[in-house]
């Protein structure tokens, strides 16, 4: 299980399966085990700079905040703070810049002193799209997602991926063809001064293909021969063209001759004491490639471009896939130290240490009210539509709601505002009276966008506080499970009820109203 | 267009217990996430674009159905 940290959707592009995730700027930690944790924020789109950058700064030290609370083995994935949209007005007006900067820098420099953080550089991903790829508006309008859904499988991918190298699961040997891989031509039939190395095209393309490979030796990748030749014919190239790059020396072990390549590898295997998984084999010829995958499916098998000119985006993909390495990126950190100061005000501003400040911080305005003929489209629809904090998930419709009002039932709305802005009514709780003194919860459902900050439990003392009947003394209360409302299944507990009856069909709660007014 | 549309309900939903009577009201699986990605994986295979109102009315596979295949006139 992955828990994802967040303050915007992230589903479309990180998906379901085995990750949960926070509610949105949510940080409060689970209580269920986890194998790894993601702290993913994006820059929220916001039209006031000033606002957006005192909220950037304040990202680091609710990072923090979290990073203090959980267990510090447990890899902790952080992605990289990057604006994929700006609002800015005039060119010199860089503070968002700034401000994902410093989050950055900072990140960067705490990883070097907490081993189970790994950094994620976003940019790495987005790098490769134009902006209107990336954020469609669309999208981010009808749900909150400011990278493209449609990215989604690319996305988990590269994410994989970065995983893989994150944990050190890189592969170890190249198993490199000779022949039209590592230069043109064939030294059988093109003759030992016939091969395509150096000068003009092609000869130019492998040239650099060579040079790129010696650079990955030197990070630890053990390079081999594996070719179809005579071995002296090769040994007599690799020393006297004088516009090879790569020589005997840069190859660990080879086997140049007439053997089937499986057979070759496997022997490579035995001399290096290596596993065939941490196998990659480069060869130019198809049916070769198609034998390895055949016979030793563990040996990773990239597919080579038929253009020589294509080699540069060949080995780019190579790298990534088979033998990235873990390194923090500096490019964030090297920005002037005038912008540094400015960054470092804003920042002093947004600190809080425990999470009381943490929620005074986010500015919470909470508005109860009973329902109206306005607000009960709004109401049913939630009805309708709220899966997880929902505690009897009854799908009232209008004509169900007006009956209820009818029958001297209270319905309550509840609308939340922060400093970021207005979520609108995202509440409500029913409240009905089954016998006289007592008041029973019928309902009590809430968007899962506010979760996280105890407004749940603000918003059903109120209620409570407010019921206009002055002889109620008791107030009873259920909980129906259903497959998403598992979040909730506790919820009566935390807020003070006791439990009266507890079984499949769900829970009966109760508890005297005096206790809640107390609060 | 219905069947190669069905099948893709099949695929995003994760089940195979469905059928051109599927709905959000009948169909647990159908939830909010699954169904942006039935938004995402129809645009994409068929190479159309809804709008947020039409989005909003495709809550069972008849109407699904009826808009894909009005955009693909």
């Amino acid at each position: 299980m992955q828990y994802v940290f967040r303050n915007t959707t992230l589903e479309g592009i990180l998906g379901m399966n085995g990750i949960r995730y926070s509610g949105y700027d949510d940080i409060t930690f689970p209580s269920y085990a986890v194998d790894s944790y993601v702290w993913f924020y994006q820059v929220p789109i916001q039209a006031n700079r000033a606002e957006l950058s005192l909220e950037l700064h304040s990202y680091f030290s609710k990072f923090q905040l979290v990073y203090r609370q959980i267990p510090q083995e447990i890899p902790f994935f952080i992605f990289t703070l990057i604006p994929l949209f700006s609002f800015k007005v005039q060119d010199s007006d860089t503070a968002i810049e700034i401000a994902c900067n410093e989050f950055n820098k900072n990140m960067i420099e705490f990883a070097t002193a907490h081993t189970n953080i790994k950094i994620v550089d976003f940019r790495e991903f987005t790098n490769r799209y134009k902006q209107s790829e990336i954020l469609d508006w669309k999208y981010y309008f009808i749900s909150n997602m400011q990278v493209n859904p449609k990215l989604a499988k690319d996305f988990q991918e590269w994410f994989a991926q970065k995983g893989e190298a994150l944990a050190g699961r890189r592969k170890k040997c190249l198993v490199l063809d000779l022949d039209n891989t590592l230069w043109g031509g064939i030294i059988g039939e093109d003759g030992m001064q016939g091969i395509q190395i150096g000068g003009d095209y092609p000869g130019n393309a492998f040239s650099l293909f060579q040079k790129q490979l010696l650079e990955l030796s030197k990070t630890g990748v053990i390079l081999t021969l594996c070719s179809k030749n005579n071995e002296s014919d090769v040994l007599e190239v690799l020393e006297k063209n004088p516009f090879l790059t790569l020589r005997q020396e840069h190859f660990a072990a080879y086997r140049i001759n007439w053997e089937n390549k499986a057979e070759n590898i496997k022997s490579l295997a035995q001399e290096l004491h290596l596993g065939l998984d941490s196998f990659v084999f480069v060869d130019d010829n198809p049916s070769e490639c198609e034998l390895i995958k055949q016979m030793l499916p563990e040996v990773s098998v990239p597919e080579f471009p038929a253009q020589p000119y294509l080699l540069p985006v060949f080995f780019m993909e190579l790298t990534r896939r088979y033998f990235a390495t873990y390194s923090s990126t500096r490019e964030d950190t090297t920005r002037t130290a005038q912008y540094r100061a400015n960054a470092e005000r804003n920042a002093a501003q947004a600190q809080f240490t425990n999470f009381e400040d943490y929620l005074k911080s986010l500015d919470i305005r909470t508005d109860i009210r009973e329902a109206d003929a306005f607000s009960l489209p709004r109401v049913t629809q939630m009805a309708q539509k709220t899966n997880q904090f929902n505690l009897t998930t009854k799908r009232y419709s209008e004509t169900d709601l007006q009956n209820i009002l009818a029958q001297g039932a209270h319905i309550y709305t509840l609308s939340v505002q922060d400093k970021f802005g207005d979520s609108g009514m995202t509440g409500a709780l029913i409240i009905t009276f089954p016998m006289p003194k007592v008041a029973h919860i019928d309902a009590l459902f809430l968007s899962c966008r506010i979760l996280g900050k105890k407004i749940e439990h603000t918003f059903l003392q109120e209620v409570l506080k407010r019921l206009p009947e002055s002889d109620i003394q008791t107030v009873t209360a259920e909980y129906r499970p259903t497959t998403r409302n598992e979040v909730v299944k506790d919820f009566y507990e935390s807020a003070g009820f006791a439990v009266v009856s507890d079984t499949s069909n769900g829970k009966e709660y109760q508890m005297e109203l005096k206790k809640i007014k107390l609060f | 267009m219905k069947a190669k549309l069905l099948d893709l309900f099949k695929r995003i939903l994760e089940t195979t217990a469905i059928d051109e009577a599927v709905s959000q009201a009948n169909c647990e699986k159908w939830n909010s996430i699954r169904h942006l990605n039935l938004i995402v994986e129809i645009e994409t295979e068929f190479d159309i674009s809804f709008e947020p109102e039409e989005m909003a009315k495709m809550r069972d596979f008849a109407t699904v159905l009826k808009l894909v295949e009005g955009k693909r006139i």
